[in-house]
């Protein structure tokens, strides 16, 4: 945007400092309203494949962490701490457990949204320009509580 | 610095200024004082010397000592004024007299809390904590939160009542209010105390007023909140409980249980509120063994805690803020348009997450150690759980399904630039202290320094490359289990709902209980109201028939004559009497 400018004028012609600019322009979202920042700083999750690509980096990092136990020696309060890949066996069984047991309990422990009575709703104090906010807030029907 | 400034309190100084921002209309004069009274805050207390009562007060016999700062105060103290500074700046884009002064009020209260040096000032302003907390609930302004205010009030004042009733325990058989570590709950008063700590901190089964009203406050209000309530109780639980061997398997199904919510529950905000359970759980564990290490570790993690928790409500708060949601169900893909926010709560996640080179992890290794140290196999191993949990629920589910995951479409700004900028300063501090002291003093040996037992920090050495290679393993697996089942299809998908907890014993049943006994009554009133009427009317009316003047006796011709021959008899008495008188 600033390359077809002459140098030092924006594009309304008034002088302006080059990093100023950059600043800017890197702070204004696109017409799809896509922040020119999340191209920088994420725009790798948008790599084809991304899913396999992280399960390979993953699973060869894992196998090289614990490959190192071979070669170094941890001191532990535990002696069976101190067997190889313990932490990994031990992270991996964790994390596996708790996300399966996901599925029972939620079975076992998800009611409706209105069980109590009230799902509830934003509060107040969330951005005025959001579509389709109320007018007002919860200071509508509710709020004449307090 | 001043002699007068000496004495000064900074937790008084937060709650003065706080009231005063409550009657300033002009936004900018009272931006000015929300942000200048935790700066002064900070000032004053890095300033004033330790272990000396610098306020006191003789009133009815008793010593009230209102400013009091040791090692095991100061950093509470310290954090609590850093958050202050951060809430304030994130509530920026705010114009809420109200929230302004309640949040600088509450913060105060928390800070002058841990500088008391007696029970009477702690249960003072532990009871202002929770008077002042509420409004920041109260100020979403929806239905349900008023209703969880008023639930988290009286949860909170039961609290402070308890408190008070183990101080007039603690009074009657010590004759002293100063505040001493318990050695034993069988001492007078201990247990009442050791509760009223244990509903602040959260314990199972006292912990559901904090699922319950942090979700529902204001987007403000929720960051202020994470900050003070839980630390202080873990404040208190370290002067007044330390080496308490409950407190050990407490800690430990503390850290445990609320994986399990966390991980079915929808509403981010609720799943940071687990996760708050989950580190309280932590501190807790640690105080429980009560060694110098240990009790390091829980100071430590209590800072570093109040920083990561900070920072990641603060991110869910911008969401919130932005989208008008917090249901993961609802978000998504928030990345595209939200990559600062992302970053930070992706450095929020990662400290809490205990990566090396981020916060947690030169704190909560400390506690891991200590636990070791005493031996308790299954203990470590539950904590050791618990962290893998902590990866589930703080480190992954919250950044991924609000900012990556499926996309949600929405397309809404990046959060407001003061909100940004808090956010940016939490994550340089987690960051901060988290680093290996490149220089010496900096990084995480500035935090050591400061620790209740400093020589012991001094030795303890976080970057082992046993400790560095142990927690890459368990979080690298972890995070390889994350993408396996997802790959798999074995993640269970968000979905909307309530999850039951233990507050369904209340505010189901108990409410359903109170609701029947209610309806019960309305029935039942009246109906006993209406036997009884008719009870003492048929009464009534038995004894107006027999003796009234109409009644059956006088009608009899018998009666009649009896009351002649009464008479009769009445007279010869009281002939006889004269006549031998």
């Amino acid at each position: 945007m600033t390359d077809e400018t002459p140098t030092g004028r924006d594009t309304s012609g008034r002088f302006v400092k080059r990093a100023v600019e950059t600043v800017n322009a890197m702070s204004r979202t696109n017409d799809e309203g896509i922040h020119p920042m999340s191209k920088v700083l994420f725009g790798w999750t948008e790599t084809k494949n991304i899913g396999a690509i992280l399960f390979w980096v993953l699973a060869v990092l894992s196998i090289i962490l614990v490959l190192a136990d071979l070669v170094i020696d941890r001191h532990e309060y535990f002696n069976f701490a101190e067997s190889v890949g313990f932490f990994g066996l031990w992270g991996f069984l964790s994390f596996s457990f708790v996300v399966l047991m996901g599925w029972p309990l939620g079975r076992l422990l998800r009611r409706d949204e209105n069980y109590y009575g009230d799902a509830g709703g934003p509060p107040d104090d969330i951005d005025p320009g959001l579509e389709g906010k109320p007018l007002g807030g919860g200071h509508g029907p509710h709020g004449g509580e307090h | 610095m001043p002699a007068f400034l000496a004495g000064l309190n900074p937790g008084w100084l937060l709650i003065a200024a706080g009231l005063l921002a409550l009657f300033v209309r002009g936004r900018v004069v009272r931006q000015v004082i929300t942000i200048a009274a935790p700066i002064l805050g900070i000032l004053l207390v890095s300033g004033t010397p330790h272990g000396v009562d610098l306020l006191t007060h003789e009133t009815l016999s008793i010593t009230l000592s209102f400013y009091h700062v040791d090692s095991l105060s100061f950093l509470f103290g310290l954090a609590f004024l850093i958050a202050a500074l951060l809430n304030a700046i994130y509530a920026l884009h705010t114009d809420n007299r109200i929230q302004d002064g309640m949040a600088l009020a509450y913060a105060g209260a928390a800070v002058s809390a841990v500088f008391s040096g007696d029970l009477l000032t702690l249960f003072v302003f532990w009871e202002l904590t929770a008077v002042t907390s509420v409004f920041l609930i109260l100020q979403a302004g929806t239905r349900a939160a008023y209703f969880a205010s008023m639930r988290y009030l009286g949860v909170q004042i039961l609290s402070g009542v308890l408190l008070l009733a183990g101080i007039a325990y603690v009074w009657n058989a010590t004759g002293s209010l100063s505040i001493t570590a318990f050695t034993s709950l069988d001492q007078p008063g201990a247990l009442i105390i050791f509760i009223a700590f244990g509903i602040k901190a959260a314990f199972p089964f006292l912990h559901n007023w904090l699922q319950d009203s942090y979700p529902k406050a204001s987007v403000v209000g929720a960051v202020v909140l994470s900050a003070f309530t839980t630390k202080l109780a873990v404040y208190a639980f370290a002067r007044m409980f330390p080496g308490q061997d409950e407190l050990i398997w407490i800690g430990a199904i503390m850290t445990v249980f609320p994986v399990f919510f966390a991980v079915i529950e929808n509403d981010l905000r609720r799943v940071l509120a687990y996760s708050t359970n989950n580190q309280v759980g932590f501190m807790i564990c640690a105080i429980g063994v009560g060694t110098p290490l240990a009790l390091n570790g829980a100071v430590a993690h209590a800072f570093a805690d109040i920083l990561f928790k900070g920072l990641l409500f603060m991110s869910m708060g911008a969401v919130l803020y932005r989208t008008g949601t917090t249901k993961a169900n609802e978000l998504g893909g928030l990345y595209r348009t939200m990559p600062w926010t992302t970053l930070f709560c992706l450095i929020g996640a990662i400290s809490i997450s205990a990566m090396p080179l981020f916060s947690a992890f030169v704190t909560k290794s400390m506690i891991l150690s200590a636990v070791a140290s005493t031996g308790m196999i299954v203990v470590w191993l539950m904590l050791m759980f618990a962290s893998a949990g902590v990866l589930e629920h703080s480190g992954i589910k919250i950044p991924y399904f609000a900012f990556f995951g499926h996309d949600s479409g929405k397309r809404v700004k990046e959060a407001p630039f003061n909100m940004l900028l808090a956010m940016g300063m939490a994550s340089f501090l987690c960051i901060a202290i988290g680093l290996p002291a490149f220089l010496p003093g900096f990084g995480y040996e500035w935090l050591y320094s400061l620790l209740p037992y400093p020589i012991e920090a001094a030795n303890y050495q976080p970057f082992t490359l046993g400790h560095i290679l142990a927690q890459l393993q368990l979080l690298a697996l972890a995070v390889f289990a994350f993408i396996l089942l997802q790959r798999l299809g074995l993640y269970p998908p968000e979905k909307p709902g309530v999850i039951l907890d233990t507050d369904w014993t209340y505010r189901k049943v108990g409410y359903g209980a109170v609701r029947w006994i209610d309806t019960v009554w309305a029935r039942l009133g009246p109906a006993m109201t209406a036997i009884f009427r008719g009870f003492s009317g048929r009464t009534y009316d038995r004894l107006v028939d027999a003796f009234s003047p109409r009644g059956v006796l006088s009608r009899n011709p018998v009666s009649r004559g009896m009351a002649v021959w009464t008479a009769v008899i009445l007279a010869l008495v009281l002939l006889v009497s004269y006549l031998r008188g």
